[in-house]
């Protein structure tokens, strides 16, 4: 298993689109910053939407809380993308380090939980909905997202300390 | 001045935080300070996009109470990033680019204490927002995007 992820870490790394990320010095820090302007946006607008789902801001009527959601959308694309910059760049930082692993496992999480909001209410955040109740179920899926999300950044946040990432 | 950060950076707590290898010290720090990253940011973007006029069915008043979450995650960072300066006090203290990051901090508190003030007050909040309250706003989004810019230079100083 390990030989074979290390096998393509090494031939992803020696691929030209892995070699061009590294040959500019000022893509990795602009990455970098574009990851945590995405991860921002991620955090304002999935966490206050987890808010109201939760029951609080409840003058914000549910399908108007939802209608950031684009916002939130947009930063998980530009955090999801110079995230994948990173690993293509220097896949060897990331293929052997656990905190890799548990942030992936945690992506999983709160895409899937996203995913079920999507699919089972979003009747419930259409633009001409009036319906507004705060369901267990709401808060339940909002949880699971704030906390997946947390650990999205703590593991995030470990990579470098656990593994050998920067 | 460079004795006062040789003599920060000496200290017990900076040595142990850059020193103990620790998952307590310097990666729990930096972990408290990118969560605040997102508290704060993330707050300030919401009520700054809802200004500029991105989800115009947001009632405004609610809002008001994004503000201590706000405060929340800026004393998060506030304490957190001291503790962060003191670890590498002499290498981090002599570099502009902090200097500059705490300047672009205190403007934007001040912007957001500014729309704070334009927004929530009395006849204000079911009126059309003035063009100087979407200045503010698209300010903020600017002074948070070069705190991001310059906090992430400081990884590299």
């Amino acid at each position: 298993m390990t030989a074979t992820f290390d096998a393509f870490a090494i031939w992803l790394r020696a691929t030209a689109i892995s070699e061009a990320i590294r040959s500019e010095p000022w893509l990795w820090p602009a990455c970098e910053i574009a990851h945590f302007v995405g991860l921002s946006l991620l955090v304002g607008v999935v966490g206050f939407f987890d808010l109201r789902l939760l029951g609080l801001f409840k003058r914000v009527p549910l399908n108007a809380a939802w209608s950031l959601m684009p916002w939130g959308k947009l930063g998980f694309a530009i955090a999801a993308m110079t995230g994948v910059t990173f690993f293509v760049g220097a896949p060897d930082q990331y293929i052997n380090n656990v905190a890799f692993y548990a942030k992936l496992a945690f992506l999983l999480i709160a895409g899937l939980n996203a995913a079920a909001f999507e699919i089972f209410y979003s009747a419930a955040v259409k633009p001409s909905s009036a319906l507004d109740a705060t369901l267990p179920v709401y808060r339940a899926i909002a949880i699971v997202s704030m906390v997946s999300w947390f650990f999205v950044i703590y593991w995030g946040r470990m990579l470098p300390f656990v593994g050998n990432a920067f | 001045m460079t004795e006062l950060l040789a003599t920060l950076e000496r200290t017990g707590f900076a040595s142990w935080l850059r020193e103990s290898g620790s998952i307590w010290g310097y990666p729990t720090v930096l972990t408290l300070h990118t969560l605040g990253l997102g508290v704060v940011v993330g707050a300030s973007t919401v009520i700054d996009l809802r200004l500029l006029g991105a989800a115009p069915q947001i009632p405004l008043a609610p809002l008001e109470r994004l503000f201590p979450i706000m405060w929340a995650g800026f004393w998060v960072n506030a304490i957190s990033g001291v503790a962060l300066f003191v670890a590498d006090a002499t290498t981090k203290g002599t570099t502009s680019v902090f200097m500059a990051k705490l300047v672009i901090i205190v403007l934007a508190v001040a912007v957001l204490r500014s729309i704070k003030r334009s927004v929530y007050r009395p006849g204000q909040l079911d009126a059309r927002q003035p063009m100087g309250v979407k200045a503010l706003a698209a300010a903020s989004l600017a002074l948070w995007l070069l705190a991001i810019i310059t906090g992430r230079y400081m990884a590299y100083v």
